[in-house]
Parts: structure tokens; sequence; C-alpha cells
């Protein structure tokens, strides 16, 4: 009985790796084996790989095998081996990143685990011990001043354009002139909502974002709720 | 009741005509129908006609660890119970991971756990190893089992305890409506003749279609169809003194080489080692996925023999419909696994012995007919309690199972200790549970630290290379 599990699975197998339409004899095979005379209908129902979610070219993309995997070439190099003289026993070690007055140099540790972990996608290395670098060794600070403090200046300059130009068309508007604008409540108002939109849709492709993420959290819930579509739940009844 | 002591009071002197006879046994009748009516409406609704004299016959298709649990329940509370397995040694390829509450609620002997982990390791894409389990205490452990012993066990259990087992394949049913009469189910009988299946009918009330991710009877009933992940393994048997590392440790690898929303394990049995890897979006890549997983743990697994190769579908959201008429599915053929992890096997056994339990106290011990309300019983209860669970684990496979990044953040918060607790908390106990505030925040706040340290790290990657 194993035996036949296993002749079925490669055949699932097979089906996987070559895609070739000799699949069908493979699934009549499976049918044969259930006894399956009922079915008689004559459309080809679509096979497991097709159906059920799977997403194809720029749906599937961030959440694909990535182009090395799909082709097959991801060991094509043969198998790497991590190495860089700072890397010791799983992690780096700090001593070698010495700037000249004595303190760690963090730029140049984010630079190394920046191309670690390029190189990682690329190839997978097989290693001979865990890997035990966490990024929060590296202060807070040197990632703000990294990565927040460009971002940060661009929104700002964007937020500062806009505000500028605002208040000049509501200054040319006839309304009020900048101090004044700060002084009525509806002007307060409004620059308050304006400093929120700006923080949280920082760029247009934010709005998208902000729109999938919106669908995302509710999809699970509605495919929950499917079940109960024009009927009450007994507990909401009570 | 001042209708019915008027009648006692004036019995002896209606004696005389019959006319006042049958109006003082109308009268009679009338209160004993409003006392029948109080009761309904404080306890428990009893929508169904009375069953005269026999008890209520259900029919559980499929004899996994639902259909088990759904038949012994309900063999044990009066029902004529009947349960259709095709294949009594089945061996569903299956990670065969329990969780300690279900050794606990199912009464389930130590001898069917083979192995007990109480080790994990999470691996991340950058090879960031993190050892959980350090807040176990000596008595949690996740349970490694084989599913043919744990199933078998299960069934025979089920016919001590009154189920009927039929060695069958379910084909069909015909359902002719509620009171119109029972519910006829076609089946391939395979106890004379083990090759070729005798079509054989049987009439029963109730159907609890359990029969798996490939659910026969949800086709029957028109349930809808559910995204589903494709999981594939590799029975490996390793060598003793590699077998030895797993003693009781489990492996969990992510990346994007490794399978692009969920993970890939290195599970202990027995005596060998289950490689395996699955996903949704990318079903026709899994071999690909299965070649990155297999190089990741090399070393680990070198010198092995493979001794088997499954695969099998891991529903992953519930079907749009779960019930229609008198027939409700359970487990995975009402697709309740969850997300991220893909545990399917206690909330199977689970919400088979809820749909029994519904069934049960419905028909008050098998003696009045069920319909679909009171099968929507065991749904909404269902629904309420393990709502929460379910999209706990929704949120995580969505925030940490996006991109490399957050799967390296997802390693990373792993390593916290109060990550750890909270994680095996609510799976060894299957309970929701709030910890302290304070470390709640402070938990977030190093979760958003860790996604975007690691998302800045891959950007700066890709900015060097555009520049």
């Amino acid at each position: 009985m194993s035996m036949s599990i296993a002749t079925q699975a490669t055949l699932k197998v097979g089906k996987v790796a070559g895609l070739s339409r000799s699949v069908r004899s493979s699934k009549a095979k499976r049918a044969v084996k259930c006894a399956a005379a009922a079915e008689t209908t004559t459309k080809k129902a679509p096979g497991p790989l097709q159906r059920g979610g799977t997403l194809e070219g720029e749906k599937a993309a961030g959440k694909d095998a990535g182009v090395a995997a799909k082709t097959g070439a991801l060991f094509a190099n043969g198998t790497q081996e991590w190495s860089d003289p700072r890397w010791v026993n799983g992690t780096w070690d700090l001593n070698q990143f010495k700037l000249p007055n004595g303190e760690t140099d963090w730029n140049a540790v984010i630079d190394a685990e920046v191309v670690h972990r390029k190189a990682l996608e690329d190839c997978p290395a097989v290693y001979d011990e865990d890997g035990l670098f966490d990024t929060s060794i590296v202060p807070w600070w040197v990632w703000v001043k990294r990565f927040h403090l460009p971002e940060a200046e661009k929104i700002n300059g964007r937020a500062a354009m806009v505000g500028y130009a605002f208040a000049y068309l509501i200054d040319a508007a006839g309304g009020a002139g900048l101090v004044d604008l700060h002084q009525s409540f509806l002007g307060k108002t409004a620059i308050f909502l304006t400093v929120a939109f700006c923080l949280t849709v920082r760029r247009l492709e934010d709005l998208d974002t902000l729109n999938v993420l919106a669908d995302e959290a509710t999809f699970y819930d509605k495919q929950w709720n499917a079940t109960w579509e024009g009927k009450e739940r007994p507990s909401d009844s009570q | 009741m001042a209708s019915a002591s008027m009648t006692m009071a004036a019995a002896p002197a209606a004696r005389t005509t019959s006319l006042r006879n049958s109006k003082f046994h109308g009268a009679k009748v009338a209160p004993m129908r409003a006392v029948k009516a109080a009761a309904v409406d404080t306890g428990i609704k009893a929508a169904g006609k009375s069953l005269d004299g026999r008890k209520l016959r259900v029919a559980v298709i499929g004899g996994g660890p639902a259909g088990a649990c759904a038949a012994e329940t309900l063999a044990k509370g009066g029902c004529e119970t009947f349960l259709i397995e095709r294949k009594m040694d089945n061996c569903k390829p299956c990670g065969g991971a329990i969780p300690l509450c279900m050794v606990g609620e199912f009464d389930l002997p130590e001898e069917i756990i083979d192995r007990k982990v109480t080790k994990m390791k999470m691996i991340s894409p950058s090879n960031r190893a993190v050892d959980v389990g350090q807040t176990l205490n000596d008595k949690e452990y996740i349970g490694m089992c084989r599913r043919e012993v744990m199933d078998d066990f299960l069934r025979k259990r089920a016919k001590s305890l009154g189920t009927n087992l039929v060695n069958g394949l379910f084909m069909k049913l015909d359902d002719p409506g509620q009171g119109n009469g029972p519910i006829t189910i076609h089946y391939n009988d395979y106890e004379a003749d083990a090759k070729v299946g005798e079509p054989k009918t049987m009439e029963v009330d109730v159907v609890i279609g359990a029969d798996g991710a490939n659910s026969r009877v949800a086709k029957n009933i028109d349930a809808g169809e559910y995204d589903y992940a494709i999981a594939f393994q590799e029975r490996i048997k390793i060598p003793d003194e590699k077998m030895d590392y797993y003693k009781d440790l489990a492996e969990m690898y992510v990346g994007d080489d490794v399978s692009p929303d969920f993970y890939g394990w290195v599970f202990p049995k027995y005596d060998h080692v289950a490689v395996g890897t699955g996903t949704v979006v990318n079903k026709t890549a899994i071999k690909q996925y299965q070649a990155a997983m297999r190089k990741r743990a090399e070393e680990k697994c070198a010198g092995g023999k493979i001794i088997r190769v499954e695969a099998h579908p891991i529903p992953e959201h519930p079907r749009p419909r779960r019930v229609q008429g008198r027939v409700t599915l359970v487990g995975d053929a009402a697709g309740y696994v969850t997300k991220c992890s893909g545990e399917g096997i206690y909330f199977a056994a689970k919400s088979g012995r809820m749909a029994a339990e519904a069934v049960v106290e419905r028909s008050q011990n098998g003696t009045k007919e069920v319909d679909e309300s009171d099968l929507r019983v065991y749904l909404d209860k269902w629904d309420r309690k393990y709502w929460a669970t379910y999209k706990v684990l929704d949120i995580l496979q969505k925030v940490f199972y996006r991109s490399n990044p957050a799967r390296e953040a997802f390693v990373e918060m792993c390593a916290d200790e109060y990550v750890q607790k909270m994680t095996f908390d609510s799976y060894l106990y299957k309970t929701v549970v709030p910890g302290n505030p304070l470390d709640d925040a402070k938990l977030l706040g190093n979760t958003i630290a860790s996604i975007v340290r690691a998302n800045a790290l891959r950007a700066a990657g890709k900015a060097q290379v555009n520049m």
C-alpha cells in the first residue's frame, strides 16, 4: 500500500516537474484506483496545480520563487560558502570594524551585512554553523542617521513646498495671511489634517498600499463569514 | 394552568356525554401543549419532530481524526453512527505534530506519540538560527505521531463505543429535503472484496463530511472552493548520529528560496526525518522549493536515503458554505487549517467533536430530528471559540511571510523570550492569552523596529546596485 502511495506521489511530482499533458494518463490511473464511476463531466477540471490561489506573472511578484529558483539556476554556481575574514563564528566580529579613534564603525558593519544578504539572495549558501548576527546590536541612532534622515529630509521638503503653495493660494484668494491662518480654529484644524496626511501618505504609491492593506485586513474575515451570508448567527439573535 | 384545574374539577361531572368528554379531552390536550411550548422557549429547541422509537442515524464520511472524534461523541450521545472510511490503514501525508492540549482533551495514550519535540530552530533567509523552546517546562512538548497509528486508535475507540465502522468509499448522497425523507448515501463497500467495491446504499438523517481536503461530500453539497497550499515532503532516513541531532528538535526554514508564502521544515519522525516545504501562490515551482530546502538542510541530512515522497493539499481558509440542509463539514473538508503554521489535526478533531456535540444536544440524545439551524449552532460555536486564534495567525502570516526582510524580522523576534512564551502558550493550549500590556507594547515596538531594519538593509543593497 505504501508503494502505491509513493507511486501516486511520484506521479504528482512528475506532473510538477514536467507540467506536460501526459499528466492526463496519470490522472486517469488515479481515477480508476478510486473507482470514481460517478463523475461523467467531459469538461476538463483544472488540475490541483492550477486551482486555488496560484498566481502568475506580475501578480506573483514578491510572492514568487525568484528568477534563480524558477529557472533551476539556483545552484548553477554550485554551493557557495560564505566567507569574509570579518565573519567569525556565525556573526560579525566587531573588533575588526574599529575606526582609528577606537569606536566601532557601524556603517561598515551595515555595509558588510548588506553585501552578505544580497549575496545570499542570489545564491543561498550552506553553512556549517548557525548564524547569530542580530541587527539590533547596531545602535538606533546609526539606523536613523543613515536611513531615516535622508527620507525625512525628502518628505519635509515636499511638505514645505505644499504648505507654501497653499499659504500663497489662500492669501491670494482674499483669505488670511500666514499669521492669521494660525490664529483661526479652522486654520489650525486644516494645518493639523495636512500634517497628518503628509505623514501617512508620504508618496502617491502609499495610497494604493493603504488600499491594498485595508482589503487584505478584512479578506480573511469575509472568507470566514461566507457561510453566514443571508443567515443570522444564533448568538446574534439571542 | 387554570384550564387544567378546571378540567380536573369538572371531570367527574363530564362522564355522562361523549361530546363533553371530547371537549374535556380537547381541553386537557391544550394545557399539555402549553406546558410543552414553555419548555421549548426556555431550553434547547427540538426543531425536528420526534423519531418514533428509533435512534437518529448519522453518517460520518471519512475516518480521520475529525471523523473518528465525531463518531465517538455521537455514539456516546446515543445516535446510531456509521463511520465510512475507504482505507483503514491509510498513512495520510502529514507533519504529524499535535499540541499538548490534544493529548489531554482527547485522552490520547502516550504510546501513540513517537517523539516529544521540546526544541525548535527557526532559520532565517540569511541563516540566522534562533533556538525556540527555552520557556517550555518539563511537561510541555509538541507530540510527533504517525498518522496511521493515531487514526487507527481513534477509529477503534469510536468502534468500541458503538460506532458502526464501514469500510467503504463514499460516492454521492441524495438529500430529498427536510421533511421529505432520509438522506440516501451511495457508497462502495469493500468489506467483502477489497479490490472492487460493491455498490450499496444507506439511509441516514444527518451527514457529517470529514473526508479531508479533497472532500467529496463538499462537492456534493456545493460547498464551494477554497485556496489551498501544496505541501510536499520527502521522508529521509539519515544516519544515527545525524538523527541524534533531531532527537527532540524540529526545524523551520523561512526564505524566498524555500517558499514564497509558507515555510520549509525538518520534522523528526520515529526513525527518520521528513523534509518538506509548501506554497500557495506558486505551486508549479514546488520542486525547486524542495530542492532549495534540501540544499539548506544538506549538511544535517547528508548520507540520507529517501524512503518516501508525498504531497497533499492544505486548505487556506474555510469553504464558502460549511453546511447545507442536514449535511455539514468538519476538519480539513471545512477548511479549518490555520495560516502561518498550517496546523490542522487538533482543529479537525475538535470540530468533529463540536459538530457531534451539537447534533447530540439538539436531537436530545438522538431522539429527535435535526435540521440546518441545529447544525449552524455548531458553526457559530466554532467561529466564536476559534476566530481569534485564526485571525491572529492570519495577521502573523501577512506581516511576516511577505518578503525576506519580513522573515528576517520574524526570526529576530523569535529570539525574544516573551515572544517564545506567548507563542508556545497559544499553540500548546489553544487560547489567545493576553499578556502584560507593557510587554505587548514593547513587543510591538521591537517588531516594527526589526522590520524597519531588515527592510533598510535590503533597500540599501538595491540602492548600491543601482548606482
